[in-house]
């Protein structure tokens, strides 16, 4: 498969990722001409130049969504890796029942979780995090009024929020908000209830309106 | 229905929408309206969150050498 060794190199060898035709496209087109799913089948027969044009299209997401639960390039990346690696010796177990790179995401969220669980990160422990903490709880603003944050939020203050959410509050605000898993999606991934995931969800968005509201009167002061 | 209340079930209605007790609360009191307000505008914004960078190759050469270390790929080629 001379020619399509060349694309995947040049793929991977710039950083950049596989041409396809559009993202939201079931069938993306690699950079040679064949589709993600021949990629993918030939990846389960051990074919490494597929491997490497997989790593070429999800790469991004992939790391995108270790960064941000980990809130850590260096640790994000080292999951990314061994996302990738797992992929590898799992692909052929892949059956296609859901979309390869929901398949993917999950076995990612996977590997980040027991990253988490291994480090004794006591915020993953959700029944630490799922206790009421006062300093988090809706009661500042019962009664009494707030600017509203409409229009106020940019990409870059909201990923640095994020960012310094407690970890707990994060993962599940990533996995739930950016990522769009259901409830009873992170319920079982995360091995607590649906009813704690709203609970916690709801703890995250309001300590990050909390620091969003901040960064405003902070912006605001500079003026 | 006092806002304590409502704030303390919000974490369960905030997607699905409340009982008609906690919908004419909602409507009436501005305290509530503004917070739920600021709380969808963050989950909205959230989700315009695209990837924005790639790793460094460092994690391709790692997940390569990993690869060649446990016997998956061959060591001579170099890039798969």
């Amino acid at each position: 498969m001379p020619q399509a060794t060349n694309c995947y190199r040049r793929c991977i060898e710039s950083g950049s990722r596989p041409e396809y035709t559009n993202l939201t496209t079931a069938k993306k087109i690699l950079a040679n001409g064949i589709s993600e799913q021949e990629a993918i089948d030939r990846a389960k027969q051990g074919d490494a130049e597929c491997f490497a044009a997989l790593y070429g299209l999800h790469k991004r997401r992939v790391y995108s969504l270790c960064l941000r639960m980990v809130g850590n390039t260096a640790e994000a990346e080292d999951l990314t890796q061994e996302a990738f690696l797992q992929l590898y010796r799992k692909i052929a177990t892949f059956r296609g029942e859901s979309a390869f790179s929901t398949w993917l995401h999950r076995l990612s969220v996977n590997v980040v979780l027991m990253h988490l669980r291994k480090k004794g990160l006591p915020e993953v422990s959700l029944e630490q995090t799922l206790e009421p903490q006062n300093e988090d709880g809706p009661r500042r603003d019962i009664g009494a009024r707030d600017n509203v944050l409409a229009g106020a939020i940019d990409r870059v203050n909201l990923g640095r929020s994020i960012e310094s959410l407690p970890p707990g509050y994060r993962i599940i605000f990533v996995l739930h908000d950016v990522e769009g898993y259901e409830h009873n999606e992170i319920a079982e991934m995360l091995g607590c209830s649906i009813g704690n995931s709203k609970s916690q969800l709801h703890k995250a968005r309001m300590k990050l309106r909390d620091l969003l509201k901040l960064s405003q009167a902070q912006r605001a002061a500079r003026r | 229905m006092t806002c304590a209340e409502f704030q303390r079930v919000l974490p369960y209605i905030i997607d699905g929408g409340g009982s008609a007790e906690e919908q004419q609360h909602l409507a009436t009191c501005q305290v509530c309206s503004d917070l739920i307000a600021d709380l969808r505008y963050i989950a909205e914004a959230a989700k315009l969150l695209v990837p924005m960078e790639d790793p460094s190759p460092k994690v391709w050469s790692g997940i390569q050498e990993s690869l060649e270390r446990e016997g998956m790929v061959k060591p001579a080629r170099k890039h798969f």
